[in-house]
């Protein structure tokens, strides 16, 4: 059994916004657009990186290279997931079959890609819980909000980014100074700050998007 | 100054003394620090009334403004959505007979006056169906909102289904731990009066005194302070709303997956109406009747055939009711809130939402000191009244417009029993259907135009039109008509099940935003 790592939609990388941790937002802030969005099932907000405008567009994608960019932990991780302590892996995953990676050595000791798969979720399943403290904290010091975001392309179509939750600035600045020495110390103050930093993001997507569209 | 308003006792704990006492405490929180006190004192071994378990969307923002979470409310009083009510067998006492109350507006309302074109062209479509998605979502079984949508706001407008017994609780908890409010758990021995007449301090069976600026009479049905101390007489209304009887019973549901309508189920009988309405656990379903036109015995028989099979075994709880209200609900430094205010049949779920007018209105216009509180009582009454004069003539108008046989709804459509303004209204709107500039123009207006719109349309009444008046307003009015059809269309396909939203609240609770 061998696992394909290379990015692909066929494997499951066309995705337009993917759940990520506050541990990796410094290296996510270079490329995307983080977020705070709602799990349609649950309501629960979680944080995401936004990879393209419309469902199923990831615009960091191009077929037969590999990612242009950060790859977000949620996609590295494939078709592994974790169930309880243990790492599992999802047998009808589209990147699981007979090219690929291989899993063990041939003397049964794992290969070094499982062993980087083991490596992320060693990041990734505690990366999930603080990052779920993270949002309580900021929803109890009410700093999130919605935002709405309209765009415009160069073939004339519009679209509207609805369902999308950013830093309130207004509140942050009005804080009192011992909740920003708790931020601080927790280490939410700098999240914050890149979550508000990636903004700038929002318009380099869409100009990636626009140059599609074009052409 | 020696006679500002600084300490408020509100007298009874059950639904009206705790929503009372919690939107005085929410909105004075600032000057707690320099010696305002809401204090609400209640008796140990009282039990309390727990009227109806319906409420008005105004319940959304009363909870909201105390700081009260949604999610907390579902969780600990049994709530549930509430889209409305339908009106079963009210017209002509058919099978089929039935429309909605629903709690959205008529799409465009504030632009257009949907009413005269759907009595020109709306063949076919009920006037419901014609102007508001709501009564297609409540066939369906469909929530209000989603799980993504945050506490109090709905996608659908909403009020609750709450289990009234564990309410009160519920907001004794918040008042006293978030919001301030000192409970008090002693009998009121004796009310002492200044010579004025105001009202100084109660004298506490269990010992001590309670001194007060302003008191708030919730003592419900007793009326101790406002009617028993202060003699304001009661104002009967038998005379034009009839019923005077409830029988209640609380209904298992079969499995805990049956269905739950999100409106309230108000199906007319022969002397009266029942209520059925659906919480998560149960379902509460009464009999409101007039005894002048039915005994106890067939009102029982009439209640448990209604219900069917599921109601083998249960006796139903019997409630007198008595309709009507005080003169005045504020006299000297005592203002009623609540049943001691006054109580009408729970037709249209009039109670909560006057507990929360008033309460607000108190609030709101807190007088700053014993001078100024007969400015704030003289508006209090008169507001008070006209509110109560609306509610009655909306409550009669459900029944004037019957055709049903039975004694009693034959009594109903007398005119002798019908007030004034309601037989003018009638009049008037047999040529222009009520909208703006009617006469519900109260900045607060407990049951606005469009409610008349829903059950005049909703019972059959015409209102003749003239299609030259029409022709103005036809692009737009079928524009939103189009627009309405359109929205219940993406609705219907887009909002959850009512009982599994509900579910979902109860494990993953509601986001604050």
């Amino acid at each position: 059994m061998r696992v394909e790592t290379a990015a692909s939609v066929r494997y499951g990388d066309g995705q337009r916004f993917v759940p990520v941790v506050v541990g990796e937002f410094s290296n996510l802030v270079a490329h995307y657009p983080i977020f705070f969005s709602k799990d349609a099932q649950t309501g629960s907000f979680y944080c995401g990186a936004m990879l393209g405008i419309d469902e199923g567009e990831n615009l960091f994608l191009t077929e037969g290279r590999n990612f242009d960019a950060y790859r977000p932990m949620n996609l590295q991780r494939g078709p592994f997931y974790t169930a309880g302590s243990d790492i599992a892996i999802d047998l009808d995953h589209p990147r699981v079959g007979e090219s690929g990676q291989a899993l063990f050595e041939d003397d049964g000791r794992p290969s070094p890609y499982l062993a980087g798969v083991i490596n992320l979720f060693r990041d990734l399943k505690p990366g999930l819980d603080q990052t779920k403290v993270f949002i309580e904290t900021l929803l109890v010091m009410k700093l999130i909000e919605p935002v709405d975001i309209s765009l415009a392309f160069d073939d004339g179509s519009k679209r509207q980014l609805e369902g999308l939750y950013t830093i309130n600035r207004d509140r942050l600045k009005k804080l009192a100074d011992d909740k920003i020495v708790e931020l601080f110390h927790r280490g939410y103050l700098q999240a914050i700050y890149l979550m508000i930093a990636s903004l700038k993001q929002v318009p380099v997507l869409a100009q990636k998007k626009n140059s599609r569209l074009a052409g | 100054m020696p006679d500002m308003i600084r300490e408020i006792v509100v007298v009874g704990g059950g639904t009206a003394g705790w929503l009372t006492a919690g939107a005085i405490a929410a909105r004075h929180q600032g000057r707690m620090k320099s010696g305002f006190k809401v204090t609400l004192i209640e008796s140990p071994d009282i039990k309390i009334i727990g009227v109806g378990e319906g409420t008005w969307p105004t319940l959304r923002t009363t909870l909201e403004k105390m700081g009260v979470s949604e999610t907390d409310l579902f969780r600990h009083c049994d709530a549930a959505f509430k889209q409305g009510a339908r009106f079963a067998r009210w017209t002509t006492g058919e099978e089929d007979d039935g429309y909605y109350h629903p709690l959205m507006l008529p799409q465009g309302f504030h632009q257009v006056n949907m009413a005269p074109h759907w009595l020109a062209q709306g063949k076919g479509r009920s006037f419901c169906d014609y102007v508001t998605p709501q009564g297609a979502l409540c066939d369906d079984g469909l929530a209000p909102k989603t799980i993504t949508t945050p506490e109090y706001q709905a996608v659908a407008n909403y009020a609750y289904h709450l289990d009234a017994g564990k309410f009160a609780p519920f907001l004794q908890k918040h008042c006293t731990e978030k919001l301030g409010v000192h409970h008090v758990l002693a009998d009121v021995a004796k009310v002492n009066q200044a010579e004025n007449g105001d009202i100084t301090s109660l004298t506490l069976k269990q010992g001590g005194e309670l001194k007060g600026d302003l008191f708030v009479d919730c003592t419900g049905f007793s009326c101790l302070l406002l009617g028993k101390t202060l003699g304001v007489p009661f104002k009967d209304c038998s005379d034009i709303l009839f019923c005077d009887t409830a029988l209640a019973l609380q209904i298992p549901y079969a499995t805990p997956d049956d269905p739950m309508a999100s409106h309230t189920i108000s199906t007319a009988h022969s002397a009266g109406w029942t209520w059925d309405i659906g919480l998560p656990a149960r379902r509460g379903v009464g009999y409101v009747y007039s005894s002048r036109h039915t005994s106890e015995e067939e009102a029982t028989e009439e209640l448990l055939r209604y219900i069917g099979p599921q109601a083998k075994g249960l006796t139903p709880r019997k409630i007198p009711i008595r309709g009507g209200h005080r003169e005045t609900c504020w006299k000297n430094n005592c203002v009623a809130v609540g049943l001691a205010a006054g109580f009408l049949e729970p037709l249209e779920s009039s109670a909560i939402v006057l507990v929360e007018l008033s309460a607000k209105l108190i609030a709101e216009q807190m007088p700053a000191n014993r001078e100024v509180m007969d400015i704030v009582a003289r508006r209090f009454n008169e507001v008070s009244n006209y509110r109560w004069g609306r509610i009655i003539d909306f409550l009669k108008l459900h029944y004037v417009l019957t055709k049903r046989p039975e004694k009693f709804w034959r009594d109903n459509t007398d005119p002798a029993t019908v007030p004034d303004r309601l037989q003018d209204l009638l009049k008037l709107w047999k040529h222009q259907p009520p909208w703006f500039l009617d006469e519900f123009d109260r900045l607060e207006e407990v049951f606005p135009a469009a409610s008349y719109q829903y059950v005049l349309y909703g019972m059959g009444f015409r209102t003749e039109v003239d299609p030259n008046d029409n022709e103005p307003t036809e692009d737009l009015a079928q524009q939103q008509a189009g627009e309405n059809a359109a929205m219940t269309r993406k609705l219907r396909t887009q909002l959850p099940r009512n009982r599994d939203l509900l579910r979902k609240i109860q494990e993953y609770g509601l986001q604050p935003i």
